[in-house]
C-alpha cells in the first residue's frame, strides 16, 4: 500500500510538471526590479545588469533599455523596424533571446535526439535503444564507463556546452543555464545509450559543458555585431554559430539573426586581448631526453575581461581561454578558466576570485584532465597607466573528477589503446584513472603594454584515484614563457615546459614512481587585439 | 521489495522526462509579483525529511549478482536562495542498512543546486557533488568499522508544496550514488565499486 502511494506521487509529480509549467511573463519586470533592490550592488557595480537575473522586461533599469529599448525609438534612422515593448517579447534586453523555459528544456531533450540519431547512423550499437535499454539502465544505476580519454575528457564537455547554450539561447542565467547541463546530460547517461548510466559523464558533461558553454557562448558574442545588416552581418552570425551551434541555430530560426539591436551589454568585456602562437615543440619523455623531430603546433589564448580588479556576481565576466591545436595531438591542450566571484580585499590592491577549471591535455606523452574549482587571490604592482606592470596570482581548491594515465605498478608506460571490438561499445580495458582531489598554483606575469612578456606558472594537482589504479597521483607542472617583441603586434616566443607525476601506489610495498616529460618550444606570437 | 523497486524507479524517469518534454507545449500566462515569488521567507534555505530508500553496492567488474537493500533515511538541506528560481548549499545524506556480515552507515554530504524551472510553481529539479563516508562494520573480521571515503553525485526531482512560504512541504525523489573504490565484505575485497540510492521522501522547508 504504502509502495503504491509512493507510486501514485511520483506520477503526479511527473504530471504536474507539465501542468504547472507555465511561464510567468508580465512578472517578470518585477522579479527583476525586485531582485535589483535585493542587491543593489549589482547595478552598481557594473554597467551591465546582472545576467543571473532574468530581468526580461526590465526596461527602467536596463542601461540599453533607456536608450534602445524604447518601442517608440528606433535603434537607428535606418533600422528595419521598432522593437516591440521588451516584457511583451520576454526579452532582458532588446538583443537578448526570448526566455523560454519550456524550449530551453525542449531543445535539450532535441540535442539529445540528434546524438542519439548520429550515433545510429554512424552504426554504434549503444544508440539501439529501447524502452528495454531505459529500464536496465535505471535498475543499475550509475557507473564508472571505459570509453577512451579523449571521448570521456573532451567530447562530453563539448555535448554539454551544447546543452548549456540550448538554456542560454532561449533567454535563461548562467545559474539556470546549469541546471538544464544536468538535466540534459542525466537524461542522455539514461535514456540516450545502451551503455549504462556513467557517473564520470555526468561530471565532465555537467561541469565541463558550463565552462566549455559559457566561454563559447561569450566567444560568439564576440564575433556577432547585431548592428550591422546585409552580408556583413550573415557572416557575422555565421562566424558566431561555428563557436556556438545551437545560439547560432536559434538565432537563425527565431529571427534574431537579422535584428538590428545593440549588442546585450553583458556580454560586452571590459576588457579583451588575444594572443596566437605559431611554432614547432620538442618533447621529451622518461626514456629519452628530446625527441629529434619536433611536433608544429598552434596555439591561442583569450583573456576575457578583467581578472586583476572589481567586485563581480558575474560569472564568466572574465576568464582565460587557451587552446592548443598539435603538439602531439589534433588538439593537445584546451583550458578554460572562468570567475564566477570577484571581489577586491582592503585598500592594498589585493582581489579575491571563485572559479571554475576546465583543463584537458593530451598528447604522445601523457594525458590529463579535470573539473575543477579554486578561490585565488592576486596582486597587481604597477597602476593601470604603468607601462610595465606585474600580476601575482596564487590559487588552491578542489578537483570534484580529475583524469591522468594509468600506469600499473609493472608497467614503465601505458599500452596503446585498442578499438572496441563493436564500434561504440566501450570494452576496456580504460588506461586512466578518475578520482577526485585538490589542485594548488601561482603564476607571476610581466606585461608591457598589457602584453605579456614574462611569465612564471607552476600548478600542483593531487588525484585520489577511485577507479584504476589504487594510488594517489600528484601531477605538477611548470611553464615558462618569455616573448620579446619585434615589430607591431609580432613577437617570437621561447617556452619551457616541466610535466612530473609521482604515483604512490597503494599496494604492499608502498610503490612509489616518478615520471618526467620536459618540453620546449619556440614559436612566432603574435597579439590578436 | 525488487517488485516494487521497478515501477518507483521507472515513475521518476517518466517524471524527469514529462518536465522537460511536456513544458515546451505550455503558454506564458501567468504574472507574479516579487512578492508571490520571495513570499515572506528569508533567503535562507532549509530541508530536513526522512526517506524510504534502496541501495545497491555493485562491482561492474565482478561477475558476482549484488542484492538490493532497502531502509530508511535522513536527508537535510541548508543554502541560501541564489534567485527566485535557484538555490544553492549543501545537503546531508545519512542511510544506515544491514549487510550480510554487519552494517553500513552512508553519509553523503553534497554541494547542491535546486532549480524551480518554473518560479511560481513547486518543481524542482537537483544535482550536486560532494564526498561520502561509509563506515563498514565486517562483524566477522572486526569489530571496529572500516572508513571510508567516496566521490558522491546526486540528482533528484521533487514538489515543494507552498513554495514561497515560510513553512513548506516537498516530496522528492533522489538518486545518490558513492564511488567508493574497495569494499570489505566478510568474504572479500570487492573491487571498484559504486554504490546507488534509490530514495522517495518528504521534508519540511523553512525559508
Amino acid at each position: 500500500m504504502w509502495g503504491r502511494c509512493l507510486i501514485v506521487a511520483l506520477c503526479v509529480l511527473g504530471w504536474s510538471a507539465g501542468a504547472g509549467a507555465q511561464e510567468p511573463s508580465s512578472g517578470r519586470l518585477r522579479v527583476a526590479a525586485g531582485l535589483f533592490a535585493a542587491n543593489p550592488s549589482a547595478v552598481a557595480v557594473s554597467a551591465a545588469p546582472d545576467p543571473d537575473v532574468p530581468a526580461a522586461g526590465d526596461v527602467a533599469s536596463s542601461p540599453e533599455a533607456t536608450s534602445t529599448g524604447d518601442s517608440a525609438t528606433p535603434l537607428e534612422p535606418d533600422a528595419p523596424q521598432a522593437s516591440p515593448p521588451l516584457n511583451a517579447e520576454r526579452r532582458a534586453c532588446d538583443g537578448c533571446p526570448r526566455r523560454s523555459v519550456g524550449k530551453a528544456f525542449a531543445h535539450t531533450t532535441i540535442i539529445n535526439g540528434f546524438y542519439g540519431i548520429a550515433n545510429l547512423v554512424r552504426g554504434q550499437e549503444t544508440a539501439k535503444i529501447t524502452p528495454k535499454t531505459w529500464w536496465a539502465n535505471m535498475e543499475q544505476g550509475w557507473v564508472w564507463d571505459l570509453d577512451d580519454f579523449t571521448v570521456n575528457q573532451f567530447g562530453h564537455p563539448y555535448q554539454g556546452n551544447n546543452y548549456f547554450n540550448a538554456a542560454r539561447s532561449n533567454g535563461m542565467s548562467f545559474w539556470e543555464s546549469t541546471a538544464i547541463t544536468a538535466f540534459g546530460s542525466g537524461t542522455w547517461e539514461y535514456y540516450g545509450e545502451t551503455n549504462h548510466a556513467s557517473l564520470n559523464d555526468l561530471v565532465n558533461t555537467t561541469l565541463g559543458g558550463i565552462a566549455l558553454g559559457e566561454m563559447f557562448h561569450r566567444a560568439g558574442w564576440l564575433v556577432r555585431d547585431t548592428r550591422k545588416t546585409g552580408k556583413s552581418r550573415l557572416w557575422s552570425e555565421i562566424g558566431a554559430m561555428v563557436l556556438d551551434p545551437i545560439t547560432g541555430a536559434n538565432r537563425f530560426i527565431t529571427g534574431d539573426s537579422s535584428r538590428v539591436t545593440d549588442k546585450p551589454s553583458e556580454f560586452v568585456p571590459s576588457h579583451l586581448a588575444g594572443f596566437g602562437s605559431m611554432g614547432a615543440m620538442w618533447r621529451g619523455t622518461q626514456a629519452a631526453e628530446f625527441e629529434g623531430t619536433p611536433d608544429p603546433f598552434l596555439e591561442m589564448d583569450l583573456l576575457y575581461g578583467d581578472v586583476e580588479s572589481g567586485r563581480s556576481r558575474t560569472p564568466y565576466d572574465a576568464f582565460a581561454f587557451r587552446i592548443r591545436l598539435g603538439g602531439g595531438a589534433g588538439v593537445s591542450e584546451v583550458k578554460v578558466r572562468g570567475r564566477l566571484i570577484g571581489e577586491p580585499l582592503g585598500d592594498g590592491g589585493l582581489q579575491f576570485a571563485v572559479l571554475q577549471d576546465y583543463a584537458y591535455e593530451s598528447n604522445d606523452a601523457f594525458h590529463t584532465g579535470a573539473q575543477s574549482f579554486d578561490a585565488s587571490l592576486s596582486k597587481t604592482f604597477g597602476n593601470t597607466s604603468a607601462k610595465t606592470r606585474m600580476l601575482l596570482l596564487g590559487w588552491g581548491g578542489l578537483t570534484v573528477l580529475g583524469a591522468v594515465d594509468s600506469l600499473p605498478v609493472d608497467l614503465e608506460a601505458p599500452p596503446e589503446e585498442q578499438g572496441n571490438a563493436v564500434q561504440g561499445v566501450s570494452e576496456g580495458p580504460r588506461y586512466y584513472d578518475y578520482g577526485p582531489g585538490s589542485l594548488f598554483g601561482v603564476t607571476a606575469m610581466v606585461t608591457r603594454d598589457r602584453r605579456p612578456l614574462l611569465t612564471a606558472f607552476y600548478e600542483g594537482r593531487h588525484l585520489f584515484s577511485l577507479d584504476g589504479v589504487r594510488a594517489n597521483h600528484f601531477l605538477q607542472r611548470f611553464r615558462l614563457d618569455f616573448v620579446a617583441p619585434i615589430r607591431g603586434p609580432l613577437g617570437i616566443g621561447f617556452t619551457g615546459e616541466f610535466f612530473d607525476r609521482h604515483t604512490y601506489y597503494q599496494d604492499a610495498n608502498r610503490t612509489r614512481k616518478s615520471y618526467h616529460y620536459p618540453q620546449l618550444s619556440t614559436y612566432l606570437a603574435w597579439r590578436l587585439s | 521489495m525488487i517488485r516494487l523497486l521497478r515501477p518507483i524507479v521507472f515513475c521518476l524517469a517518466i517524471a524527469v522526462v514529462c518536465a522537460g518534454t511536456t513544458a515546451s507545449a505550455q503558454s506564458a500566462s501567468e504574472s507574479s509579483s516579487v512578492q508571490d515569488l520571495k513570499g515572506p521567507g528569508s533567503d535562507f534555505w532549509l530541508v530536513l525529511g526522512g526517506s524510504f530508500s534502496t541501495i545497491r553496492g555493485d562491482c561492474q567488474t565482478c561477475e558476482g549478482d549484488y542484492p538490493y537493500r532497502h531502509s530508511g533515511g535522513f536527508l537535510g538541506n541548508a543554502g541560501f536562495r541564489v534567485t527566485p528560481r535557484m538555490d544553492a548549499g549543501l545537503e546531508i545524506f545519512w542511510m544506515p542498512m544491514e549487510t550480510a556480515g554487519g552494517n553500513i552507515r552512508n553519509t553523503h554530504i553534497d554541494a547542491v543546486g535546486q532549480f524551480r524551472p518554473w518560479a511560481s510553481k513547486g518543481f524542482f529539479i537537483k544535482g550536486g557533488a560532494g564526498m561520502a563516508f561509509v563506515r563498514n562494520w565486517v562483524d566477522v573480521i572486526s569489530p571496529e568499522a572500516f572508513n571510508q571515503k567516496a566521490l558522491s553525485i546526486v540528482i533528484g526531482t521533487g514538489w515543494v508544496f507552498r513554495p514561497h512560504s515560510r513553512f513548506g512541504l516537498q516530496v522528492f525523489g533522489a538518486q545518490h550514488a558513492a564511488a567508493l573504490g574497495d569494499l570489505q565484505t566478510s568474504t572479500e575485497q570487492v573491487p571498484d565499486v559504486i554504490g546507488n540510492f534509490w530514495s522517495l521522501g518528504g521534508g519540511i522547508v523553512i525559508r
